[in-house]
């Protein structure tokens, strides 16, 4: 499963459509998102740094924070530049700009961490 | 900056965003044609465009923060790349672009994106205002202890008042220019801007037949060997 992080609805769907055939759950909220995770851990994390209420890093903070789920990847959609900065210790494995991404590199890590 | 200036930054931030969508939304688009492949691609081209705008006034925002590094930057890889990105719109438009380097200083002084930027935009104006199958220039040469890089189009002459402006070195806010319809000038301004920041000249020389529109940049002495 893959959870799909974007206040921004549109937006989420695009991501969620790339993902395939995959299950996909949107949460357009870090908060809705972190209840989601008491119930179920998804094999990898799609989402945006500005989100609507706690911001991205505030979620990442609190996913980390627990054991079983700070092994969960996060990959970072945003039009901020952040690639510059290492956020491992966030969990975050990548960095995909919203201005240039294309539905393939979403697929890339789609297939990369749930299969 | 001005009111007014800051009020277009604040709709670009505000833009940045829908056309983002709008471009994802449309390279999401499955089991298309032929046809409406192409129609998917042109959106996706166009709101790249756009996105590219927005983003320059938004860094246009940020250049009082000094955030833009000045390094050696060889120009004429800059040229190469948005010549490259540009490719498709002259294509489509029927247009074509001579290409001539004759700098023998390769390597200036500049950010590399604000360089970018301004030939961006050069180049872009010069699509619009050229007519059917009649070249566009793209000249990198060296003047004096500069590099210039001039883009000369075929297009209406650019009003008196614009020219002055530019000679001047800085134009103050977009403003649409009316022998070049369809233009707020955004192109110029932007071009402005990152000239100033980067300490480099730009200017506009007015032809018969056309426009050439021109950036001077200091030549980076740090690699030099002689």
């Amino acid at each position: 499963m893959v959870f799909v992080i974007d206040s921004n609805i549109e937006m989420a769907n695009c991501v969620a459509k790339a993902c395939g055939d995959c299950v996909v759950k949107i949460f357009h909220n870090a908060i809705e998102a972190m209840q989601a995770l008491d119930n179920c851990l998804p094999s990898l994390i799609f989402m945006d740094i500005d989100l609507t209420g706690p911001n991205g890093f505030s979620f990442l903070n609190e996913v980390i924070s627990y054991e079983d789920t700070s092994k969960v990847p996060a990959v970072i959609i945003s039009d901020l530049d952040l690639s510059k900065f290492d956020l491992s210790m966030y969990g975050v494995v990548g960095f995909l700009n919203k201005d240039t991404m294309k539905p393939e590199d979403i697929t890339e890590y789609v297939t990369k961490y749930t299969q | 900056m001005d009111e007014e200036v800051n009020n277009i930054l604040l709709v670009a931030t505000e833009l940045k965003s829908p056309l983002a969508t709008l471009r994802q939304m449309a390279l999401s688009l499955g089991g298309l044609d032929v046809n409406n492949k192409i129609v998917r691609d042109d959106m996706v081209a166009v709101s790249d465009r756009a996105i590219r705008q927005v983003n320059d006034l938004m860094r246009i925002g940020k250049l009082g923060d000094r955030l833009f590094e000045m390094e050696p930057v060889a120009v004429r890889g800059v040229c190469d790349e948005v010549t490259r990105e540009l490719q498709y719109l002259f294509h489509f438009n029927k247009r074509d672009l001579f290409i001539r380097y004759s700098n023998r200083a390769r390597l200036v002084t500049a950010n590399y994106e604000l360089l970018k930027s301004i030939i961006y935009n050069y180049l872009l104006n010069a699509v619009y205002y050229t007519g059917d199958g009649v070249k566009s220039e793209l000249v990198v040469k060296d003047i004096h202890d500069k590099v210039r890089v001039i883009v000369r189009d075929y297009g209406p002459s650019l009003p008196v008042d614009v020219w002055r402006e530019m000679k001047r070195g800085f134009i103050e806010k977009p403003t649409s220019i009316a022998m070049r319809p369809g233009t707020g000038g955004l192109g110029l301004y932007i071009a402005s801007r990152f000239s100033r920041y980067m300490g480099a000249g730009i200017g506009a020389v007015r032809h018969r037949d056309g426009t050439s529109f021109y950036v001077d940049l200091t030549v980076s002495k740090q690699a030099r060997l002689f």
